[in-house]
């Protein structure tokens, strides 16, 4: 059992980018956003472990084991930030983090 | 059995060095009485960078023949050697400027821990010859500088900026990670010389990733229009971190930008050099329009380094040897320029207690007169004025242009320097030709006490600033050496 060509891959991961990259540009909770930059890591997650199946080696699957160790340290900063905030009061919409512009 | 790679610690020892200091200022940061924590932690910071540079100096001395090391995953070769050097110097300075920023004091050592952290990180970034030692070392730097930028959580404003460069930041990370995955995909390589063997040349999968990957490396440098974060990040974070952020994180990305585009894709050279071109000239018009209407001076200063993001691109998008060197070169003194100014703006800071604008910076010049004449010198060499590296290094840039044939890219270059005169003069204007009653002279109680350190990290940047000028013919040898070990 072989599973999906190639491209069924590439396409499902794009779709996942773009919805994460969708989600950082339109939703207004940090916390949202935050969850939308971890669909668009994962959409590359994904791309490097079924490639990495396609080209029968391994390197790729580490890097994406790699990957989600990152992903899971950036993570936690953006939620201390976000419970910081939270301790301080500030409203959590990011439209409203206006204290520095211009 | 499993098949160990070779490690060749002295080629990883400037970053591995650093990476060493920031656990043990981590162990100060429990180990050590609070009252002996912060000179003892600052001491140690300094050492660290001082002794990465040290060792870069000495990797550089020993590194003529350019080579992969680590089982193909970092580079040992001049290119990455004087980049390091650049780093740990920039981290040093900002170390001194750091000293006596009031911060809380029972957290202070953690503060020295990510400031080395983050110099460690872009000393590996720097020597990345594969995808993955690029993201890593990409993600290694970048996460320790959004703690950084939101290090002084008592103020809103720093956790806003860290809020906003970590959303901004793991965007352009994750870019940069789809675009790697790409890249991987249609070669099956992920060391640079490989892809660069597989010769994929216009394979569409292919140019999908470089466009990622160089929309990735472009949010790093704040190159437009990838610098939306720039201004908040650089005004809200505490100004010795937007100090080492405007100098540092440069000069890693570019440095890295020139290596990856040139080692991995020889083949789409026609590509690439007319995308980082378009890059150029769209950071040179936002940063220089942008900087126009600027009151707040770190968030001027922070449109005039999405300028000079501008202008070292053009040496990139030259894609030639002069143009690498002309990269390298620029660097040296927009280092020292940029780190000089967030340092006096950090001093007169201090003094007010409130940010820095251009009105209150009126009668700084008279008030403290070296620090108003090294900040004079730095707007100064940011203009690109002769005595100044700053002048060669536009020089060496727009020749790099020139040779490429590229004479529109210089055109912009011009216009861009013009504008720029209109807001740099302006800072000089604010510092010395106010009216005396528009003197905003330091608080009652007479000013705060001069700071030793922090002076002397001003003075350590004129001397570049000044002596790059001078030394330029030595400083342009160096920058060839270094050239030499990228295929162009």
């Amino acid at each position: 059992m072989r599973g999906p060509d190639i491209q069924w891959y590439v396409i499902l991961s794009a779709i996942l980018f773009s919805v994460g990259a969708l989600g950082v540009m339109l939703r207004r909770s940090p916390l949202i956003i935050l969850l939308s930059v971890e669909i668009m890591l994962n959409a590359a997650n994904l791309l490097l472990i079924a490639f990495s199946r396609l080209h029968g080696r391994e390197d790729g699957q580490i890097f994406a084991i790699s990957v989600m160790a990152v992903a899971a340290s950036e993570v936690v900063v953006g939620l201390g930030m976000i419970v910081a905030m939270g301790r301080r009061h500030v409203d959590l919409d990011v439209d409203k983090l206006r204290t520095l512009r211009g | 059995m499993i098949n160990k790679p070779h490690v060749d610690w002295f080629a990883l020892s400037p970053s591995l060095g650093l990476i060493g200091v920031s656990f043990v200022l981590l162990l100060v940061a429990v180990l050590v009485p609070k009252n002996a924590r912060k000179p003892v932690a600052a001491f140690l910071a300094f050492a660290g960078f001082v002794g990465s540079c040290a060792l870069s100096v000495l990797l550089y001395d020993r590194s003529a023949q350019a080579v992969t090391a680590v089982h193909d995953a970092i580079f040992r070769d001049r290119w990455s050697a004087l980049a390091q050097v650049l780093l740990a110097g920039s981290g040093a300075v900002a170390v001194l400027i750091s000293y006596r920023e009031k911060m809380r004091e029972e957290h202070i050592a953690e503060y020295y821990a990510l400031l080395t952290a983050a110099g460690a990180g872009m000393a590996f970034f720097v020597q990345a010859s594969n995808l993955m030692t690029l993201f890593l070392g990409l993600e290694w730097f970048s996460i320790a500088l959004y703690v950084l930028t939101a290090i002084d959580i008592d103020l809103i404003g720093s956790l806003e900026a860290g809020l906003k460069y970590l959303i901004v930041g793991a965007v352009g990370s994750a870019t940069l990670l789809f675009g790697s995955a790409l890249v991987y995909g249609t070669t099956g390589q992920l060391s640079f010389d490989k892809i660069a063997a597989a010769g994929h040349g216009h394979d569409v999968m292919l140019v999908a990733g470089l466009a990622m990957v160089i929309a990735g490396l472009a949010f790093k440098a704040s190159a437009a229009p990838f610098h939306m974060w720039t201004p908040d990040a650089y005004q809200g974070a505490p100004t010795p971190v937007t100090a080492f952020m405007s100098s540092a994180t440069k000069i890693a990305a570019l440095v890295v930008t020139y290596r990856v585009l040139t080692t991995a894709f020889p083949h789409d050279q026609r590509l690439w050099s007319g995308a980082i071109a378009g890059i150029a000239i769209a950071s040179l018009a936002w940063g220089n329009i942008g900087a126009l209407v600027q009151r707040n001076v770190k968030r001027l200063l922070a449109y005039s380094s999405v300028s000079h993001a501008g202008f070292m691109l053009i040496g990139i998008a030259a894609a030639n040897a002069l143009g690498a060197r002309a990269l390298m070169y620029y660097l040296i003194p927009y280092a020292a320029m940029s780190l000089g100014a967030f340092a006096v703006v950090a001093a007169r800071e201090r003094e007010l207690g409130v940010p820095v604008t251009l009105h209150n910076l009126a009668g700084f010049g008279w008030e403290r007169p070296v620090l108003g004449i090294s900040m004079w010198v730095f707007v100064l060499g940011m203009l690109g004025f002769p005595l100044t590296g700053g002048f060669f290094g536009k020089f060496y840039v727009f020749a790099a242009a020139y040779r490429h044939g590229w004479w529109w890219l210089i055109v912009a270059g011009v216009i861009a320097t013009m504008i720029s005169a209109y807001y740099y003069l302006g800072i000089v204007r604010a510092m010395y030709f106010r009216e005396s009653a528009e003197l905003q002279l330091a608080p009652a109680g007479g000013a705060p006490n001069r700071e030793l350190l922090l002076s002397a990290g001003v003075l350590i940047c004129l001397v570049v600033t000044v002596g790059s000028f001078f030394a330029v013919q030595p400083l342009i040898d160096v920058a060839r050496h270094a050239a030499n070990a990228l295929p162009l």
